[in-house]
């Protein structure tokens, strides 16, 4: 029997498995927290930062990723509070200034109500969110892609940029926030998974527009 | 590329996965740059994902992709080196040597590169010659010194084919 551990989410008792991240215990009790380069079941990498939470600690909030923290017994995590609401307005209008173009970026930031992109846009085709790269090592199992560069040179790619490596299988692209149109796909945000969207109650600042069933 | 001297380094070292930057450098010091077969020898050898080799190499300014030259000349351009005239050095070794920043010469005696603090900026302007530092550089002793390395090398050049 794996041991189970119990923390408080939004105020809602939440029971998981020891070595769940809060993430994906929220989501399973049907508390949205909007996420992006997560992806269910694999390792998360928290590299958009979209999923952030605050967590209290002796009265005092600590703001930090939820797909990389793991849930510990005993853990107050506040995943709508104003200063989070805020931190990750900011974060997805950092994101659509760097790719103006994906309509998943596009629907995430109305979702969350951004109002406006206060930041210059950069018009790039990716954002570095790592899902492709996460895709390709333990969906496909091919480990190809990675990043390559460090700074503002960073950049996702193949060995020697040499498109031998790559086996053509598109489990990356499949993934990719800039290649998938919200119409086509369930989970434009990630996915919350939950029985949010039916249960007005729960959050319904965050996810009243949300028309996942 | 002689992997065979790859083979050899790997051998010496540790064949787990974390010893690939150990191996790397290695390999960077033999050949004076990471050729691409023995990086693809070193991910076979080491069990790593050949992108994790790719991304170090290109991540660390230690290391190169391209051949470089016999001679690696380094001008630092951090704030002290920069204000105590940097600049001229760099324009000097430049223009004597023909080449651009990063760039080998043609004869592959030499590789110029600039660096943004080598951490002796008491001793500004530094430039570090084959990983030996030269302190308070000007132009006039820049290019004295790259001179000297070129009698040098044609006299042993001389002995070799004459030897």
């Amino acid at each position: 029997m794996p041991e189970m551990v119990t923390l408080a989410i939004d105020e809602q008792e939440v029971e998981v498995e020891e070595g769940t991240n809060v993430l994906a215990a929220a989501l399973g009790a049907g508390i949205c927290i909007p996420n992006l380069c997560y992806l269910p079941g694999l390792k998360p990498t928290g590299a958009c930062r979209v999923c952030i939470v605050e967590v209290e600690k002796n009265g005092r909030t600590k703001m930090t990723a939820s797909c990389t923290l793991e849930a510990k017994d005993g853990m107050v995590i506040h995943a709508h509070s104003e200063n989070v609401l805020r931190a990750r307005r900011n974060i997805v209008e950092l994101l659509v200034a760097e790719a103006p173009e994906s309509e998943v970026l596009q629907v995430l930031a109305e979702r969350i109500e951004v109002e406006d992109v206060r930041y210059p846009e950069r018009d790039n085709d990716c954002i570095l969110c790592g899902r492709c790269v996460t895709a390709c090592a333990e969906i496909a199992a091919t480990g190809a892609k990675g990043s390559i560069g460090r700074g503002m040179n960073r950049h996702i790619g193949l060995p020697f940029y040499n498109e031998e490596y790559c086996q053509k299988c598109y489990e990356c692209r499949e993934r990719c926030p800039m290649e998938i149109a919200p119409q086509s796909r369930r989970d434009p945000c990630g996915v919350c998974g939950s029985e949010l969207s039916k249960n007005e109650d729960l959050i319904p600042e965050m996810c009243g527009d949300c028309e996942l069933d | 590329m002689d992997l065979a001297r790859v083979d050899a380094i790997l051998e010496g070292r540790g064949s787990e996965p974390f010893d690939v930057m150990e191996v790397l450098q290695d390999i960077q010091e033999e050949f004076r740059y990471l050729p691409e077969d023995a990086m693809r020898q070193t991910a076979e050898i080491l069990q790593v994902p050949l992108i994790e080799v790719f991304r170090l190499a290109n991540f660390y300014k230690a290391f190169s992709l391209k051949p470089r030259g016999r001679h690696l000349i380094t001008v630092c351009t951090g704030t002290a080196c920069h204000v105590q005239g940097a600049r001229k050095l760099g324009d000097q070794v430049l223009g004597q040597l023909k080449v651009g920043p990063g760039e080998t010469t043609q004869d592959g005696a030499f590789t110029v590169e600039t660096v943004n603090c080598v951490g002796a900026c008491a001793l500004a302007p530094v430039v570090i010659i084959d990983g030996e530092y030269y302190d308070h550089m000007t132009p006039k002793k820049l290019r004295k010194l790259i001179s000297r390395i070129r009698k040098v090398d044609a006299q042993e050049e001389e002995t070799r084919t004459n030897a």
